[in-house]
């Protein structure tokens, strides 16, 4: 971390020296190791480290952001002298000068988010051969490994500390390690189709991650729910949105709440702060402090001290993602210019109690394609699921497409499940919504 | 004149490492240095406002055995590091194979887009008066603009690949790009929507005509949406407009012949080389020697001269796209098809400029042949299930065909259909192909490559629409 620290600060000091007002800068290194292995062998191993440095630059209130690879020292003072000399060209904003330093610093201590694995120093290079080799068995005995037609194994994790130094007086330094393991199968199906489907779980502790048969029973589930979808009529249907699914509709409101997003007037969310955009059994937290969890962070892009946030609470909205520089231009105090985590409270059934008392209901369990237009909320993506009448599958679906507003569908949150997806920065419960537009045949 | 400078090393430590690289008795290796470097100027809010730069300089070793790959990198081009990299990369060997040292000649393949105005001769002030010239012609369109932002990217690579049977390939890669966004306002409506251009090209790529018609289409494009609804839902017959709708290609069609997922047997047209699977009429090509286009190369990652590589002709699958692994165990000769995002990425088949041959029907006669659909103009992002076929794309900008004529705009709808079942649908091939100069990237095992696609104005008898029910 010194090594780090001294790079950083040496450039923080010769941009400065240079003719820059303020500099930031970011030093990281990495080392990772992946493993993917198939058909009985070892396919691709890649291991390697990496150093990188990144900085934003304000010379004469004029804004410029920047990175580079070539740490030779020769090459990096070369490469500092183009950025503020490219800078010098740019028109004056001085709404992109630094936070003042009380508001930066760290938020949650090392020890509550513990997101490093200290074992994975001593981790052979052997015992990540070893665990692609299990999860390979796992799947050789499913019983129904007959159907498959390949499986993909991946094994893989990493390592990485990073400073960040700022001419505001801002220091900090963090690290993680992440564990990786996950299955691609691919089935054979009459007719010639081969449906597929990916299992992969993360997490900052090796220990942490599934066991074997877990992440391979997994994929086998995934991918045999695809075996013989198929479209069905096009109209509106109840739609239980799979936890692990979710992002994709959620995420539609992601750059609409965003603060440049507001600023260029392209946000359906404009102005609707403290009003209902969501059913009141919605409420979403941004959650930077969770212990081992992929979106925690001690600070935020600026450097300010990551806090816990509502962005919906019973359906209303109350924050957007504000970062300093928009904080300025739009004359509004700045929350974060970017997601950590984001919580969606749990509600009190499980997704099969709910499936129990609906006559006909779509399970979307994957997308495919799609997108969304951040002006209007309206959405357009492809989807993969279940067709459910009391509980019971009776089908499986695809080449559908699920379309409609986002605010619309929002509202027709019925009830969140209590089943909450913890492999992701979107910790989220199974979602169930009625009459959502679905267009198949 | 040695392009070993480039990167501060030369031929005899690359034999050095390649021989460390081959030192378990592996059956081929490489060395892939890349230095790379990118600077972009951005306008928003009436100000040249944002710049940035970004260099980046690496090797990537790769050692393979039979179908095994192994990997490793570094961004330290000393001995010492190099070396290490390559043991690394070695480990996944276990076998006797010797390799001869062998003495290293430097080549280049093709020329195919030299810039006649480099960006490194281009100062920053130019840059940023173009940026400012597309917000005024974007404001000066139409009355309704009500935001502009604008960017212009540029950015080079020099690579250099070095194989043990003594080829040492180099190229120099440059490629631009212009974007303009704009949001517009009619009463209390707004839309938004942007436009962009790219090309391996230097300056010159932006002629008048070309600037011109980058503005114009992102405010066009824009405006077009206050008159735009939603689309209907449920399978209709599609026409795809001429260009970009080449997406359709690179999804339906691109990504299921790439041979990596054949070798494998996971790919819907694994076993359907030299079978029917399109109509008489329909041919597709992914070519890599286009001059200046985006998908272009002159070599491929591996060293290996890139093609033209047809893949459906006249309705007949004739094969995939190679890298040397899937080549090896096709016994066929790569197509030139081996990329990489950068040297931090191992090597795989990925496509260039994809398109299908013009047919013989005028893009009139092919709108006037549907009774009842929708006719797309404008598209964004696509997807595939490279297994099961199904794949999506979204279009941001369509019309309705009724009676054979275009009639009430739509817009922001995803169309999702199964490919080898699209292919089968062609119906009519239009005389208009067009290769579309759009910025497009294609993702892939989370490496990123710049490619193009192209189309002629096409009739699908049926896709699924993802609209509202009417």
């Amino acid at each position: 971390m010194s090594q780090l620290f001294e790079l950083a600060r040496g450039t923080v000091a010769r941009a400065q020296a240079l003719g820059a007002a303020e500099v930031s800068v970011s030093v990281s290194r990495s080392t990772e190791i992946s493993m993917m292995r198939r058909a009985g062998k070892l396919e691709q191993a890649t291991q390697a480290t990496s150093l990188g440095l990144s900085l934003s630059l304000l010379v004469d209130d004029r804004y410029s952001g920047h990175a580079t690879s070539d740490l030779r020292p020769e090459a990096l003072d070369a490469f500092l002298r183009r950025a503020i000399d490219a800078t010098r060209v740019l028109e004056p904003e001085p709404e992109r000068r630094q936070p003042d330093v009380a508001d930066c610093g760290r938020g949650a201590s090392e020890e509550v988010l513990d997101s490093f694995d200290n074992s994975r120093g001593a981790l052979p290079v052997e015992a990540r051969r070893e665990a692609a080799e299990r999860l390979e068995a796992a799947v050789d005995a499913l019983p129904n490994r007959k159907q498959v037609l390949s499986a993909t194994i991946y094994v893989g994790d990493s390592e990485e500390e990073s400073v960040r130094v700022m001419s505001n007086g801002f220091e900090g330094a963090r690290r993680g390690t992440g564990f990786g393991a996950g299955v691609e199968m691919t089935l054979e199906e009459p007719g010639g189709r081969r449906p597929e489907a990916m299992a992969w779980y993360g997490a900052n502790h090796r220990g942490d991650l599934p066991g074997a048969e877990a992440i391979a029973a997994e994929a086998w589930k995934r991918a045999a729910e695809r075996l013989g979808a198929k479209p069905i009529a096009s109209g509106r249907y109840p739609m239980l949105l799979q936890n692990h699914a979710a992002g994709r509709i959620l995420g539609v409101i992601g750059g609409p709440l965003s603060g440049s997003e507001l600023h260029q007037q392209r946000s359906f969310l404009s102005g609707r702060k403290d009003t209902p955009i969501a059913s009141d059994r919605l409420t979403l937290t941004d959650v930077p402090d969770i212990p081992r969890a992929p979106g925690s962070r001690p600070w935020d892009g600026d450097g300010l001290v990551a806090r816990r946030m509502p962005v919906i609470e019973n359906g209303i909205l109350r924050n957007y993602y504000i970062n300093t520089y928009y904080g300025r231009k739009l004359g509004m105090p700045p929350t974060t210019g970017g997601r950590s985590n984001w919580v969606v409270s749990p509600g009190s059934r499980s997704p099969a109690e709910i499936l129990r008392d609906v006559s006909r209901c779509i399970v979307v369990t994957g997308f495919l394609g799609g997108n969304s237009n951040g002006l209007t909320g309206d959405f357009s993506f492809g989807v993969q699921g279940l067709l459910v009448e009391h509980g019971e599958v009776v089908g499986h679906i695809g080449e559908m497409n699920v379309s409609g507003n986002i605010e619309e569908v929002l509202k027709a949150l019925v009830e969140p499940s209590t089943d909450v997806w913890t492999w992701s920065s979107l910790r989220t419960p199974s979602l169930f919504f009625d009459g959502i537009q679905f267009s198949g045949t | 004149m040695t392009h070993f400078s480039q990167f501060g090393i030369d031929a005899a430590l690359c034999q050095r490492v390649l021989q460390a690289a081959l030192s378990r008795g592996a059956d081929d290796a490489d060395l892939f240095f890349e230095h790379s470097g990118s600077t972009s100027v951005a306008l928003s809010d009436n100000k040249v406002n944002r710049a940035s730069t970004h260099v980046d300089l690496g090797v990537g070793v790769r050692v393979v055995v039979g179908d095994q790959v192994g990997y490793a990198y570094t961004e330290d081009l000393a001995d010492t590091s190099m070396i290490q990299a390559a043991r690394i990369a070695a480990e996944i060997a276990a076998g006797n194979r010797q390799h001869a040292p062998v003495s290293i000649n430097e080549k280049r393949l093709a020329d195919r887009y030299r810039a006649s105005l480099p960006w490194e001769e281009v100062s920053l002030e130019a840059r940023v008066r173009m940026v400012r010239d597309w917000e005024a012609r974007a404001f000066a369109a139409d009355p309704r603009v009500l935001k502009v932002e604008t960017s212009l990217g540029d950015s080079y690579k020099h690579v250099l690949v070095v194989r043990p049977d003594g080829r040492a390939v180099y190229d120099y890669q440059p490629m631009t790009r212009g974007w303009v966004v704009v949001t517009a306002k009619d009463g209390e409506r707004r839309e938004s929507s942007a436009a962009n251009l790219a090309q391996r090209a230097g300056l010159e790529f932006y002629t008048e005509e070309r600037v011109a018609r980058l503005c114009q289409k992102a405010v066009a494009d824009t405006v077009a949406l206050f008159e735009a609804t939603k689309a209907p839902a449920g399978e209709m017959t599609v026409v795809l407009g001429a260009g970009s709708s080449g997406i359709l290609l690179h999804e339906a069609i691109g990504h299921g012949l790439e041979a990596d997922f054949n070798r494998k047997g996971i790919s819907i047209f694994a076993d359907r080389v030299g079978t029917r699977i399109a109509p008489e009429g329909v041919t597709v090509v992914d070519d890599g020697t286009l001059p200046f286009a985006r998908g272009t190369i002159n070599t491929d990652d591996e060293g290996n001269p890139t093609e033209r590589t047809v893949l459906v002709e006249n309705g007949i699958l004739r094969g995939f796209l190679h890298d040397e692994i899937s080549a090896r165990h096709y016994g066929v000769a790569p197509t030139g098809s081996g990329r990489r995002e950068s040297f931090r990425h191992v090597v795989l088949p990925r496509m260039r400029s994809t398109y299908m041959d013009p047919g013989p029907h005028a893009p009139e006669e092919i709108i006037a042949s549907v009774d009842r659909g929708i006719y797309c103009a404008d598209f964004a992002n696509g997807q595939v299930q490279i297994g099961a076929g199904d794949f999506a794309f979204y279009v941001r900008r369509g019309y309705l065909i009724e009676g054979g004529k275009l009639t009430r705009p739509i817009k922001d709808v995803n169309l999702i259909g199964n490919g080898p079942d699209v292919l089968a649908s062609i119906e009519m091939v239009g005389n208009d192909l067009h290769i579309d100069e759009g910025g497009w990237t294609c993702g892939k095992d989370g490496q990123s490559v710049p490619v193009s696609q192209g189309m002629p104005t096409v009739k699908v008898s049926k896709l699924s629409v993802g609209g509202v029910s009417q």
